[in-house]
């Protein structure tokens, strides 16, 4: 596996981390480490730290994900993050275009990728 | 709070605002594909701008295609983007780029018209976001350091304690960024008084490697650098200031204008030594690297302050419904 491959495969992976992230939220509230860490738990998505903490002021920003600081049951208080009513919208058009694009790269990669 | 973008479909006849959203779910899609995802926020930008765009019409369905035909297919519009996408623009404070956008240009991409922004360069020295701890290209000086990076791998701040840097920071802790500048600025100018007429004509302004200095100037040529490097360093705090720019581009010119005049007490008081038979450049080293400590203690201190009012403003609002 050469260089090409590699950026090309870290290429993909970015476009889709957002999506990643909204259905984590999607799911339920969770903190910047926590998504951090889930997140981790998925290594074909091979998101870092440094993948996930701009995503998330980005998505805050454009009003996609909410985030409200909130005393936690160890240690300090931690800033959770939650779908908003936009982000709840937007992840359901995202989900389904994102629906749509596996769809024809199954068909398209087929045994191909399988086998 | 956010959204303002989005919030532009309110009034707006839904079978419209369906059309609109039809359309970006189509180049949310292709830049999934292309994998653009920074593109997303000029995106959204742009969806307003098609919102603003249409309340200018009848707001027909006709009208509608017209507009969203003036963009290309959704598929063209993703690839665009995706191909004229400057890097390192995530996170980027938002200078609010829907009303920025020039009326007529749906047919242009809004990142052309973004230039990089005093935010953008602040970014660079302060992105706990990001963890990188030394970024490439310079501003200025020789370096450049992201003392966010720093912060967040030391355990002083998470990431994402602010939501944008420094922006809950009480103006008087804001302040404190200009005013400690000033200070150094002033130490300077006291040392200059006090010793600038009793320095010999000729005073060392570079040492080698062992500490000797190796190459000498006039006093008075010797002085103009350092003054001229605060002198710069106060004036981009004080554009900072005038200009009502950004909390981070605010404290951002403070931390570079404090080193700046840092490094400038540092080698004029390396020169005061060196003309007093000093033989190393103690004097030069632990005045920079005190400066450097400075910095980067204004800055996690503005964090955590900025941290702490945004805690405060949270935890307060929900422990009416949430504690007891």
């Amino acid at each position: 596996m050469g260089n090409d491959t590699d950026s090309r495969l870290s290429q993909f992976r970015k476009g889709v981390v957002e999506l990643a992230i909204l259905a984590l939220l999607h799911r339920g509230e969770a903190y910047g480490g926590e998504i951090v860490d889930r997140l981790a738990g998925h290594p074909g998505l091979a998101i870092s730290a440094g993948t996930v903490y701009p995503l998330l002021s980005r998505l805050k920003k454009s009003g996609l994900i909410d985030s409200l600081w909130r005393e936690s049951p160890v240690g300090p208080p931690r800033k959770y993050y939650r779908l908003s009513a936009t982000g709840d919208l937007e992840f359901a058009a995202m989900a389904k275009a994102w629906e749509g694009v596996t769809d024809a790269m199954d068909e398209l990669l087929g045994s191909e990728a399988s086998r | 709070m956010s959204g303002s973008a989005r919030s532009t479909t309110g009034g707006l006849d839904p079978a419209i605002g369906a059309l609109v959203e039809a359309y970006f779910a189509r180049v949310h899609g292709a830049l999934l594909l292309t994998a653009a995802g920074e593109c997303e926020e000029t995106v959204d930008d742009l969806r307003a701008h098609v919102y603003e765009e249409i309340a200018r019409t009848p707001g027909a369905a006709a009208d509608v295609e017209r507009v969203l035909a003036a963009l290309g297919t959704p598929e063209s519009l993703a690839a665009q983007c995706a191909d004229g996408e400057p890097e390192a623009v995530q996170g980027a404070p938002a200078v609010h780029a829907g009303r920025s956008l020039l009326s007529g240009k749906v047919l242009g991409l809004p990142y052309e018209f973004r230039p990089p922004t005093a935010d953008r360069v602040a970014l660079r020295w302060w992105d706990p976001t990001q963890p990188d701890i030394l970024v490439p290209r310079v501003f200025g000086i020789g370096w450049d350091i992201n003392f966010g990076a720093v912060a967040v791998r030391v355990g002083l701040i998470r990431p994402d304690d602010e939501d944008v840097p420094f922006a809950s920071v009480p103006r008087p802790w804001l302040a404190l960024s200009g005013l400690l500048p000033l200070a150094v600025a002033a130490i300077f100018a006291v040392l200059v008084a006090r010793y600038q007429g009793a320095l010999p004509a000729q005073v060392a302004v570079h040492w080698g490697i062992t500490g000797a200095p190796d190459n000498f100037a006039s006093k008075e040529s010797a002085l103009t650098l350092p003054v001229a490097m605060t002198l710069i360093g106060l004036g981009i705090l004080a554009l900072a200031w005038l200009r009502r720019r950004s909390a981070l581009s605010r404290v951002a010119s403070g931390a570079l204008a404090l080193m700046l005049s840092t490094i400038s007490v540092g080698a004029y008081g390396q020169q005061i030594a060196s003309a007093n038979g000093g033989g190393n450049t103690a004097v030069l080293l632990s005045v920079m690297v005190l400066g450097l400590v400075v910095t980067f203690l204004m800055l996690v201190v503005l964090a955590r302050v900025g941290r702490s009012v945004e805690m405060r403003r949270d935890l307060e609002g929900t422990s009416k419904k949430g504690s007891v």
